[in-house]
């Protein structure tokens, strides 16, 4: 049955503390094939990737690849055997030139202390060229956006020709083509001969490049799936164990047809001059490829960007943020798109982290925070958007990506924004929670708020949204109403220069 | 309401979130202990003060004989709380010894040489020092100048300023100037008195006030606070302020206390009141802390430096000892900081979300 070029799982199990968070009795997974891997968070997905990576020691089981043991080698032993991870936080070295992060740890030539930097560059640019990536391997990868960090952590992985490759969510920082064009290398991938394991939270994309799609939950192998039987109800339904709510009709923004918030010839560097409106109940999605400027129009009406030119209107009023406090004080909120670096304070209690944006409204004579209120107030948030914890008080740190998104969430549900601005709300967080994050913008939505959603996920745009704008470059090339919403014609909007290519 | 979130929370003890597993074992008040950072350094100077005494009764009640142990306190601990703050916001202040060397001649130099009334002088001294803070936060907010950087400049500056301004010593001999130290208040030290007092105000203004937690956020996580509406430019120009006029009310109570405008006696004191602040638990990384911490941490190293000299340990091995117990203070912390991150590990393992990060961190798990 083993075939040697395959890689098997036997009776791995993995505990922490009393939890069993991986049980697995036999896997086989063979050569020249793509294995989608699902589940929610916390079914184990990551630790398994982990014990097969070398960075996990399973408490029982063996691991083989091509008929070798990995035994407790670590991730050395797990290199040597041809797995290559590309995880979805990027250990990339931000102060390092892209081409030093893409060889870092190999030696492209036969000197031996010095650093050959024309053969460095030279086989940087291949493996960049490998993926499409157009830059400059001389650039600082902290000068870089999220997306094309994600595309050189996919480059490196791949110049290390690995036998087992391991795309741990590779596509929630790309936009459709970036992650069509990602889908081409693990088929590619496995078309060579090799393994590939794709761990994925958008099941369309899973299902599309999978050739078996396999479901964890609670740490158990729940189904082996070919594709016919892989329907998304049924990988839904495994995934949660029970099958999700259908989505309900959009009901249209009421009554009021002002808008809440309008810009007109707004510019920045890199944006516009565009126009753009949103009624107050009002949903608007912004779509676009990676580049083409979603973060930056968010970050401008925030105020986070400066603006050089056009207007902006608030309820009718004039409304020119210098800083994210003017927007915040005039009644509007983002919540962005790196929650890591843009949202938590990771290390402070969840109560912090929910009373952050409205800690002046809530102290005494605008000045004392009285402990009680603060705790009342937090509570509050914590139940209103539903952010499951022991306590206020844990850190942040503890909880699970979907429900430190909630909490940022209800950090500025309660500032009771007119205009709410979202930057990929549902980035890294799985099926169930993203059904609930949907649920706190429909309810954002009802009370009044408009929103101005970005997002790479046109099914998420899709199903959410009364109104898509499509941005290239900066600039609205297309607007679509709910009516007339087709993934076609939007992707074709966002992306005329790349059909041709 | 209330009923509300008492129920949200039962509930979480299915859900996602609910990942109490991984702290099973650990007895509840160890980990209350392990949970703050101040645990360390409070024993650590409990344990000092039980020794000290114990060889030398007197040593709480006369210290060193010329140095009211309450007075070192004071000069050590006030500064240790402008520092603090400004640690708390992710930066750091290395300027302050100079700066107090040098408000130490110039408030003698203002009164005595100038003629200034002492109340006069005493509020432009800390005017003096509150602008200079106001200077670092300029090139720190504004042009992106390291903190480090900026405060270094004037370390190396304010160290030559003070003997440019007065070459010789100025002898004070103002009573009132002389009082801040020598008058005591129901038999405190002046100089305690506003010692606490500044305690107590930065205790408050930290825990109780929102612009005090908005440091916290500053220093936890600064563009998440910027994004969150919060002036970061204000609340980093705030700390630096505040470091500065600690700095001016120390450079008063030294003038007083050494009734003279000489600065030697505080050189090096900008690394006493961060070695003060950090093993009193305040993380240079920012965002973390209490003034507690930090105030125990600069009475730890009184309790040090004047409890060697009350049991006559060899001037010559005092910094030895010194360095000996807080190698031991710091350790204590690094373990129970190794201790915490290690079930948090655990907590967010099973929390499961996010491959790198959690895995490595959980790659310390035995």
């Amino acid at each position: 049955m083993d075939t040697g070029g395959d890689l098997v799982l036997t009776g791995v199990r993995k505990l922490y503390g009393p939890a069993v968070v991986l049980d697995v009795d036999h896997v086989v997974l063979r050569r020249a094939e793509v294995v989608g891997l699902v589940g929610e968070n916390g079914a184990g997905k990551s630790t398994m990737m982990g014990v097969v990576a070398g960075s996990v020691t399973p408490d029982a089981g063996t691991v083989s690849i091509a008929g070798q043991m990995l035994d407790s080698g670590g991730t050395l032993r797990a290199q040597e055997l041809g797995v290559a991870m590309v995880s979805q936080e990027f250990p990339l070295v931000g102060q390092l030139s892209v081409a030093e992060n893409l060889l870092l740890g190999r030696r492209p030539s036969e000197r031996r202390f010095l650093v050959d930097r024309r053969a460095t560059y030279s086989a940087a640019a291949e493996l960049l060229d490998a993926v499409g990536l157009r830059v400059n391997p001389r650039r600082r990868v902290d000068s870089l956006s999220v997306a094309q960090r994600q595309l050189i952590e996919i480059a490196k992985a791949l110049g290390r020709r690995p036998l087992v490759l391991i795309l741990d969510e590779p596509t929630s920082a790309l936009g459709p083509a970036e992650s069509e064009r990602l889908l081409g290398f693990a088929r590619r991938h496995a078309a060579g001969g090799g393994i590939v394991i794709f761990v994925g939270h958008r099941l369309a994309e899973v299902r599309a490049v999978a050739d078996r799609v396999l479901v964890l939950r609670n740490g158990r192998l729940i189904s082996d799936l070919t594709p016919t039987e892989a329907t998304e109800q049924r990988i839904i339904r495994d995934m949660v164990g029970k099958d999700l709510l259908p989505e309900g009709e959009l009901s249209e923004p009421e009554g009021d047809p002002g808008f809440a918030f309008a810009a007109t010839a707004l510019e920045a560097p890199g944006l516009g001059p565009l126009d753009l409106a949103v009624r107050r109940g009002e949903i608007v999605g912004v779509a676009g490829l990676m580049g083409s400027g979603r973060s930056r129009l968010l970050h401008v009406v925030m105020g986070a960007l400066a603006s050089t030119g056009g207007e902006m209107r608030l309820d009718g009023a004039r409304y020119r943020p210098h800083t994210p406090t003017d927007a915040a004080t005039a009644g509007v909120g983002l919540v962005p798109e790196d929650r890591k670096t843009q949202a938590l304070l990771v290390d402070a209690p969840i109560r912090w982290n929910v009373t952050l944006a409205i800690l002046r409204r809530i102290s005494w004579r605008h000045l004392l925070l009285t402990p009680r209120r603060e705790r009342g107030e937090a509570a509050a948030i914590v139940n209103l958007a539903r952010v499951r914890c022991r306590s206020a008080e844990q850190p942040a740190r503890a909880l699970s990506g979907g429900n430190q998104q909630r909490m940022i969430f209800g950090r500025w549900m309660a500032t009771k924004p007119r205009l709410l601005l979202l930057d990929e709300p549902t980035r890294g967080v799985d099926v169930g929670a993203k059904a609930e994050i949907y649920k706190l913008i429909e309810e954002a939505r009802k009370e009044g708020m408009a929103i101005l959603v970005a997002s790479s996920e046109l099914e998420e745009l899709m199903g959410i949204c009364h109104r898509i704008v499509v941005l290239r470059r900066g600039r609205v090339t297309a607007e679509f109403d709910r009516s007339d919403f087709s993934k076609e014609r939007i992707i074709a909007a966002a992306a005329i220069d790349l059909v041709a290519a | 309401m209330a009923a509300d979130s008492s129920e949200s929370v039962a509930a979480a003890t299915d859900g996602e979130g609910a990942t109490a597993t991984g702290e099973v074992g650990v007895p509840p008040l160890l980990r209350r202990l392990a949970d703050s950072p101040e645990i360390g350094i409070i024993a650590a100077l409990i344990v000092a003060v039980i020794v000290f005494t114990s060889i030398n009764p007197l040593f709480l009640s006369v210290s060193d004989l010329q140095n009211p142990l309450g007075v070192d306190l004071a000069g050590f601990g006030i500064l240790a709380v402008g520092e603090s703050i400004v640690i708390m916001t992710g930066g750091i202040d290395l300027s302050v010894g100079s700066l107090t060397a040098f408000f130490v001649v110039g408030s003698a130099w203002l009164n005595v040489s100038e003629h200034i009334p002492v109340g006069f002088a005493f509020a432009l001294t800390i005017l003096a020092g509150a602008l200079w803070g106001l200077w670092h936060a300029f090139w720190i907010t504004r042009f992106g100048v390291a903190p480090f950087v900026i405060t270094l400049v004037t370390f190396i500056f304010a160290a030559g300023a003070d003997e440019a301004l007065a070459p010789n010593p100025i002898t004070i001999s103002s009573p009132p100037f002389l009082a801040l130290v020598g008058s005591t208040v129901a038999g405190v030290p002046i100089a305690v008195v506003v010692f606490v007092a500044i305690v107590l105000a930065a205790w408050f203004f930290l825990e109780r006030t929102y612009v005090g937690r908005e440091i916290y956020a500053v220093g936890g996580n600064k563009e998440a606070a910027r994004l969150a509406g919060i002036p970061t430019a204000r609340r980093i120009t705030l700390a630096y302020v505040v470091s500065g006029s600690c700095a001016a009310v120390v450079g008063l109570i030294e003038a007083s206390r050494i009734t003279s405008g000489t600065a030697d006696s505080v050189s090096g004191w900008e690394l006493i009141a961060i070695a003060a602040a950090v093993i009193g638990g305040v993380s240079l990384i920012g965002g973390q802390g209490r003034i507690v911490g930090a105030v125990a941490g600069a009475a730890l190293l009184v309790a040090l430096t004047d409890g060697l000299v009350t049991i006559n340990v060899n001037a010559y091995y005092q910094p030895m000892v010194v360095g000996v117990v807080l190698f031991f203070a710091v350790i204590l912390d690094a373990a129970r900081t190794r201790f915490r991150a290690r079930s948090a590990a655990r907590t967010v393992l099973e929390a499961g979300k996010g491959a790198g990060g959690n895995l490595a961190a959980a790659r310390g798990d035995p």
